[in-house]
């Protein structure tokens, strides 16, 4: 796909993956300090 | 001599930024107004002060350069680039926030005063050792601004460095924080807007994106590998490339201070997110225009010039050739000069800060007025201005490694100090200088023995597996826990007061 081997697209696609969801994580639980 | 409507286009940016400086002066009236906005930026103003600190002359010239030479193994600094203002944010800049506003912390210095009950030692050389890594910062931007104003204009490297220094020094002089950021806020929008817009056009130019993976797969199958199989950038190496980049920027001293001047510690909730997609879009295509690049040159349709860092040229050649109208590149140079003066001026009024507050007012003078504070924080700013200037039109060769340095040695000195100290309540006054000190000097030592290819006692640190900063990192952890370990405690009110503990909230 795009040219490029898989090992790629899962390599660098996966990681840009796991932290979208982790900061959507963060946004979706963080309240603000006490 | 560049034409009419190029000056004007170049003009108009440079007064646009003069009259922010003229209005935030006005909201000026005291030295938290000056150095950290009066506490009052809101999310959206926060986040583009926070892209524009971060992106620096680098993310324009040099990302693409680096591309271009090296291919998709380096893809990792478009995504950790990026993610490093959110790690600011969320494992510095909640806490820090909190303590800062109970507590009237100006700088982090005051932070790491406060935590490691060091009110001298661990504030001087956290201050003196911020103040010299980022004039070394500062030298490199003044650099890269200089490159953009002779391609364009055809002057001379001084009159380019005077015309840049005079423009970013007046607005960040008189409006401190309140015109940083509000500079910040047009300059980010320009860099994202005008990257959005240009460089699909030299990616287009080249071919379309699968043409140019196509073409770099042919010329060398590692170019589209996601890490090379051996040498620079094998797995490893990016590992430890990608640490440096997310840490190392998050806790450099021009970047960590923005989290002190939010006005509200909730803002903090989405702003991680949309500075990293936002930022992570921008730099994805000036990878890609790197990627692209290798076409127009491979195939004749632009010509590098013949100097060590020829790669640095490729956006600014792809855009003479995707965009064949010569009044609109000085637009692109508002791109360049916006992203490199968005991080010169950070920088400055973090030399200011860093001085005026943490040397002056809490060692050397601490019954001095607020007004005569205020002003050696303009002082330091205009003398910051002028040294680096001066620096940067014959930049000694011991420089020229130093600025290589940078973030590396923001990363060996800082990043320990702080986790630990947020994180660890067994950090100790002595843990803490150990490992900010034997950090820098780590990363200066491994650092030059890198850059020189220095092969002794059957070491090659010419091909050392880490980034040079990993290894000051790593000597940075173990001279904390094992100094702590062995040296007095903190006691429990201080380590309450400035929330150490293994959260980040509660």
């Amino acid at each position: 796909m795009f040219g490029l081997p898989d090992i790629t697209i899962i390599a660098v696609g996966g990681v840009v993956l796991v932290v979208t969801a982790a900061l959507l994580y963060w946004g979706l639980t963080f309240k603000g300090h006490d | 001599m560049a034409d009419v409507i190029t000056i004007l286009i170049i003009a108009i940016y440079f007064i646009a930024m003069l009259a922010i400086g003229a209005w935030a002066s006005k909201k000026v009236k005291n030295t938290e107004d000056y150095l950290v906005a009066g506490r009052s930026l809101d999310m959206w103003v926060f986040i583009l002060l926070m892209i524009g600190t971060v992106a620096s002359g680098m993310s324009l010239l040099g990302v693409s350069g680096l591309g271009f030479k090296l291919g998709w193994p380096t893809i990792w600094e478009q995504i950790f680039v990026p993610l490093s203002i959110g790690f600011c944010i969320i494992f510095f800049g909640v806490k820090l926030h909190t303590i800062a506003r109970s507590a009237g912390y100006i700088t982090v210095q005051d932070y790491l005063a406060h935590r490691y009950e060091s009110p001298v030692a661990l504030r001087t050389l956290s201050a003196i050792a911020g103040i010299i890594v980022s004039l070394i910062y500062l030298v490199g931007q003044y650099t890269a601004i200089a490159i953009v104003l002779i391609a364009i204009f055809q002057i001379p490297l001084w009159l380019a460095l005077v015309i840049a220094t005079l423009v970013v020094t007046v607005y960040t002089t008189i409006g401190g924080l309140f015109a940083v950021a509000w500079a910040g806020v047009v300059q980010s929008i320009i860099l994202l807007v005008g990257v959005c817009v240009m460089a699909p056009l030299i990616i287009f130019k080249a071919g379309g994106f699968t043409y140019v993976n196509e073409v770099m797969s042919s010329v060398n199958p590692n170019l589209v590998m996601p890490w090379n199989p051996t040498g620079a950038f094998a797995l490893p190496y990016v590992v430890s490339f990608a640490v440096l980049l997310m840490v190392g920027l998050a806790c450099a001293p021009h970047v960590i201070n923005n989290v002190l001047s939010i006005r509200d510690v909730k803002m903090f909730k989405w702003a991680p997110l949309i500075a990293f997609v936002a930022y992570g879009i921008v730099m994805f295509l000036l990878k890609f225009t790197g990627f692209a690049g290798q076409v127009l040159v491979k195939e004749g349709t632009i010509v590098l010039p013949k100097v060590a860092n020829a790669g640095d040229y490729v956006i600014l050649e792809g855009i003479k050739v995707a965009l064949p109208v010569e009044a609109l590149w000085a637009v692109f140079a508002v791109i360049v000069l916006a992203a490199v003066m968005s991080t010169t001026d950070r920088l400055m009024l973090t030399i200011g800060a860093m001085f005026s507050w943490d040397i002056y007012k809490k060692i050397l003078k601490p019954d001095a007025p607020d007004a005569t504070v205020l002003l050696i924080s303009k002082v330091v700013v205009v003398l910051s201005a002028l040294v680096t200037m001066i620096l940067a039109i014959n930049p000694p060769e011991m420089l020229a490694i130093l600025i290589w340095m940078g973030i590396g040695v923001m990363l060996g000195t800082f990043a320990v100090p702080l986790l630990a100290g947020l994180y660890w309540r067994g950090a100790t006054r002595e843990g803490a200088l150990a490992s900010m000190s034997l950090g820098l000097v780590t990363a200066l030592l491994f650092g030059f023995l890198n850059y020189f290819k220095v092969n002794t006692m059957g070491i090659d640190f010419a091909a050392i597996p880490l980034h040079f900063s990993a290894y000051a990192f790593i000597i940075s952890l173990v001279a904390m826990v094992v100094v702590s370990l062995l040296t007095k405690k903190t006691a429990d009110k201080i380590l309450d007061e400035t929330l150490t503990g293994w959260y980040i909230s509660r």
